[in-house]
C-alpha cells in the first residue's frame, strides 16, 4: 500500500508540477520569446545596417586606396606609352622634322609623351585630308576624336572656321602666345583665326640673284621688267604648273598690276568683276615671258641659278638657304623682295575641339613655339622665318643663323613686302586668268 | 524504251545547258576584276567629266578643256607619236642587230639594253633634269668637244628633250618584246632570204618585220599608251612650260582647283587618243597575229 501511495504522490507531483509549469510558462513564454526574437532581429538588422555601413565605408576607403594606387599605377605606367597623335601637311621635310627631331626632343621635356606623326602630303591636298579627317570625326559624333594636334596651311582655316566648334581656342592658354605678333596669326585668307592657331614658321618667296652678274638688282617688279628686256633668258621661273615659287611670283605680279592687294588678300570679299581687270596686266606678262627661261620646278630654278643658266629667279627663302648650307647653291647668291612684295605663308598648329589629349597637345605646341626651339630648329636648321616675333628669338638663335636669315631681307622689308597669298577664290581665279591670258592654250 | 530514250536526251540537254554556262563561270573572276578595277572607274570618270561642281549635267568641262588646254592636248599627242616612232625604229634596229649577230658585244648589249626598263619614270626625270639642262652634262660635253658654244647651249627642256627621255625609257622595253618575236623566227627564213641575195636591210624589212607584225604592234601600243599617260617625267622636265602635257594639266586642275570635272574631261580626251590605237590593235593585230599564226 505504501508503495502505491508513494507512486500516486509522485504522479500527482509530476502532474501538478507539469500543470504549474504549463500554467506559468505556456501562455507567457512563447510570446515573449517571439517578441524578443523579433526585437533581436530588428536590433540585429539595425546593428547590421550600421555595421554594414561602417564596413562599407571602410571597404570603400580601402577600395579607394587600392583603386587610387592602381589608378596611379595605371597613370604612371601607360603614360609612358601615351601617344600624342600629330598630323602634319606639307613637304616630307615636315615629317622628318617631327619624327626625327621634335618627337625626341619633346620626350626629354615630357617623357610620358610619344609623338606619333602622320604625314598627309604637300600643298592644299595635305591640309584637305586633315580637314576631312576632323569632319569625319565630328559628323560621326565622336566626343573624343583621334587627332591631338595638327600642322596645316592657311587655306585649312578658311574651311575649318566655317564649321561650328571644330577647333579648340587654345592659343591664349600658352605662355608663348604673347610672342606672336604676326597679322596672319589673327587672319588667315580672310578667316578670323585669332586664338585658334599658333604659327610654327613663316616661309617667304623672294628673288634670288647672282651679285657677280647682277650688280644692281631690280628693287621692284617694274624695274625687273626693264632688266629682263635688257638681259633676255637670264631670268627664270617655273610657270604656275611647276611649283609654288612660280605661282608666288605670278600672284605678286597681279598684286603689282592691280594695286589691290588689300582687297584680294586681306579684306575681300570675292568679286568676279575684278578678274577682268587683270587681263591687260597678264597680257604684259605674256610679253615678259618671251624674255624668260622656264625652269623645271622650285628646285629647277635653284639648280639653274647654281649652274649659271639663269642669274635671277623667284625661290623659297628656306630652300635657298638650305641648298646653300648643303653645298648645292653658290654661297654668294643673294635675295631681294621686289616692291610691292611677294607672297609667303605660315604653317599653323591647330588643336581639334575633340582632341583626346588637349593638355599634352598644348604643351607640345608651347614647346615648339618657344624661343629656344624657334631659334635652334626653325631658324638654324630649317631656315624658316620664326612663327613668333623675331625679336624674341634673337637671343635664342645662333647669331650666325639669325644674321644669315635676315641679312638680305631685313625684318622691316619682311613686314612691308612679305605679303599673304590671296583669298581662296581670288587665288584660283588668278591661276585660271594666267592660263587664259598668259598661256592662252585654247583651240 | 521510248521513255528511256527521252530521259537520255533530256540529260543531254542539261549537259548542253551546263556546257553553255561553264566557260562563263571560268571567265567570271577575271571579268569581274576587270569590271571593278578598269571598267567601273572608266565609266565613272567619263560620267564625271559631264558633271558640273553642283552635280548637274553639263558640257562646260569640255568647253573649258578646249579653251585652256587644246594646245596641250595636241602637244601631248605629238610627243607620244614622235617618241613612239623614234623608239620603234631604234628598237627594231637593235632587235635585228641582236638577232642577226653573235659574239661577246652582242651578249653585253643584250644585257645592258634592259637596264632602263627597271628605272622608274621619276628617276629618269631626275636624271634628265641634270643631263639635259642648258649647263647640264650633255651640253658641257658637247661644248668640250667643240660642237656647241656653252653661252648658247641646246635648249632641251621642251619637246625634243621630252621625246629623247621617253625614247631612252621606252625603246628598251619595246626591244624586249620585239626581240622576243624575232627570236621565234626560224633561222631557215633568214638563211633562205640571204641565199637569194637579200641584204641585211631587206632581211629586216621583208622577213623579220612582216613576220613579227603582232609583237611589234604590241610593243608600239604599250609604249604609246604609257607615254600618253606618264605624268612624272613631263612634270619634272617641262612642268611649268608652255605648252605642257595633258597629264600635267590634269594634276594642275586637281591640285589648285579641286576641279575633277575638267580633270576628267581631259582624262577622256586621253582615253580617246589611246582608244584609236586600241581599236587598231584589236581589229588588225590580234586577228592576224592570233588566228592566222
Amino acid at each position: 500500500m505504501r508503495t502505491r501511495h508513494s507512486v500516486f504522490s509522485l504522479l500527482a507531483t509530476v502532474v501538478i508540477l507539469s500543470l504549474l509549469a504549463a500554467q506559468c510558462g505556456a501562455p507567457a513564454t512563447p510570446q515573449t520569446i517571439v517578441e524578443t526574437v523579433v526585437v533581436e532581429k530588428e536590433v540585429v538588422k539595425e546593428v547590421e545596417k550600421v555595421v554594414t555601413l561602417e564596413v562599407e565605408k571602410e571597404v570603400v576607403k580601402e577600395v579607394e586606396k587600392v583603386v587610387t594606387k592602381e589608378v596611379e599605377k595605371i597613370v604612371e605606367v601607360p603614360a609612358e606609352e601615351m601617344e600624342l597623335v600629330y598630323m602634319t601637311a606639307g613637304d616630307v621635310n615636315m615629317l622628318a622634322l617631327s619624327q626625327n627631331l621634335l618627337a625626341a626632343e619633346f620626350k626629354k621635356i615630357d617623357p610620358s609623351v610619344n609623338l606619333r606623326s602622320i604625314h598627309t602630303g604637300p600643298g592644299e591636298a595635305g591640309s584637305r585630308l586633315i580637314f576631312e579627317k576632323l569632319m569625319a570625326d565630328k559628323e560621326a559624333g565622336k566626343e573624343t576624336g583621334d587627332v591631338d594636334v595638327a600642322m596645316v596651311h592657311q587655306v585649312f582655316l578658311t574651311w575649318a572656321m566655317a564649321e561650328e566648334g571644330l577647333l579648340l581656342k587654345y592659343a591664349p592658354d600658352l605662355e608663348t602666345f604673347q610672342y606672336v605678333t604676326a597679322s596672319d596669326a589673327k587672319n588667315a585668307l580672310g578667316a578670323n583665326v585669332d586664338g585658334y592657331v599658333m604659327p610654327m614658321f613663316h616661309s617667304q618667296t623672294a628673288l634670288a640673284y647672282d651679285p657677280a652678274v647682277v650688280t644692281d638688282p631690280p628693287t621692284s617688279y617694274e624695274e625687273l621688267v626693264a632688266w629682263v628686256q635688257e638681259n633676255p633668258g637670264k631670268f627664270g621661273y617655273n610657270g604656275i604648273k611647276g611649283g609654288m615659287s612660280g605661282v608666288s611670283f605670278t600672284v605678286g605680279w597681279i598684286y603689282w598690276k592691280s594695286g589691290n592687294y588689300e582687297k584680294y588678300a586681306v579684306t575681300g570679299p570675292f568679286d568676279e568683276a575684278e578678274v577682268a581687270t587683270w587681263q591687260a596686266g597678264l597680257e604684259e606678262m605674256k610679253d615678259f615671258n618671251e624674255y624668260v627661261t622656264f625652269t623645271a620646278g622650285n628646285v629647277g630654278t635653284l639648280d639653274a641659278l647654281n649652274r649659271g643658266e639663269i642669274v635671277m629667279g623667284p625661290v623659297w627663302v628656306d630652300m635657298f638657304y638650305t641648298f646653300m648650307q648643303e653645298g648645292k647653291l653658290n654661297p654668294d647668291m643673294k635675295l631681294i623682295v621686289p616692291e610691292p612684295g611677294m607672297p609667303g605663308q605660315p604653317m599653323y598648329f591647330i588643336i581639334p575641339a575633340n582632341a583626346p589629349h588637349p593638355e599634352q597637345a598644348k604643351q607640345f605646341v608651347q614647346y615648339v613655339t618657344s624661343p629656344e626651339v624657334q631659334g635652334e630648329v626653325i631658324i638654324d636648321r630649317y631656315n624658316w622665318y620664326p612663327g613668333i616675333d623675331g625679336k624674341f628669338v634673337a637671343d635664342a638663335a645662333p647669331p650666325e643663323a639669325f644674321d644669315r636669315l635676315y641679312q638680305d631681307i631685313s625684318p622691316e622689308t619682311l613686314s612691308s613686302f612679305g605679303l599673304s597669298f590671296p583669298l581662296a577664290d581670288y587665288f584660283t581665279a588668278m591661276l585660271e586668268a594666267y592660263e587664259r591670258w598668259v598661256i592662252g592654250g585654247g583651240s | 524504251m521510248a521513255v528511256a530514250k527521252s530521259d537520255a536526251s533530256l540529260q543531254d540537254k542539261k549537259g548542253e545547258r551546263l556546257a553553255w554556262a561553264f566557260p562563263l563561270a571560268l571567265l567570271l573572276p577575271a571579268t569581274a576584276l576587270m569590271l571593278v578595277l578598269y571598267a567601273w572607274p572608266f565609266v565613272s570618270s567619263v560620267y564625271r567629266s559631264f558633271l558640273a561642281k553642283g552635280g548637274e549635267l553639263t558640257l562646260a568641262n569640255y568647253q573649258k578643256a578646249f579653251e585652256l588646254y587644246f594646245r596641250d592636248v595636241v602637244f601631248s599627242l605629238e610627243v607620244a607619236i614622235l617618241s613612239t616612232i623614234v623608239a620603234a625604229i631604234l628598237s627594231i634596229t637593235l632587235s635585228a642587230y641582236v638577232r642577226l649577230s653573235s659574239g661577246r658585244l652582242v651578249k653585253l648589249i643584250s644585257l645592258l639594253y634592259r637596264l632602263p626598263i627597271f628605272i622608274p619614270f621619276v628617276v629618269v626625270g631626275q636624271m634628265m633634269r641634270t643631263f639635259l639642262a642648258p649647263h647640264g652634262l650633255l651640253n658641257i660635253f658637247l661644248a668640250q668637244v667643240g660642237v656647241i658654244d656653252l653661252n648658247a647651249p641646246l635648249q632641251l627642256f621642251n619637246m625634243q628633250g621630252l621625246v629623247l627621255s621617253f625614247v631612252w625609257k621606252q625603246a628598251p622595253f619595246m626591244t624586249l618584246i620585239i626581240l622576243g618575236g624575232f627570236q621565234m623566227i626560224d633561222d631557215a627564213f633568214v638563211e633562205a632570204a640571204r641565199s637569194v641575195g637579200a641584204n641585211i636591210l631587206q632581211v629586216i624589212l621583208r622577213v623579220l618585220v612582216p613576220m613579227n607584225r603582232a609583237s611589234i604592234s604590241v610593243a608600239i601600243i604599250l609604249a604609246f599608251t604609257s607615254t600618253v599617260g606618264t605624268f612624272t617625267l613631263p612634270f619634272m622636265l617641262i612642268g611649268g612650260k608652255i605648252p605642257t602635257t595633258v597629264t600635267v594639266d590634269i594634276a594642275h586642275r586637281v591640285t589648285y582647283f579641286g576641279d575633277w570635272g575638267v580633270a576628267n574631261a581631259l582624262g577622256v580626251l586621253m582615253y580617246l587618243m589611246v582608244l584609236i590605237m586600241a581599236i587598231y590593235y584589236l581589229r588588225y593585230s590580234v586577228k592576224k597575229g592570233i588566228y592566222e599564226a
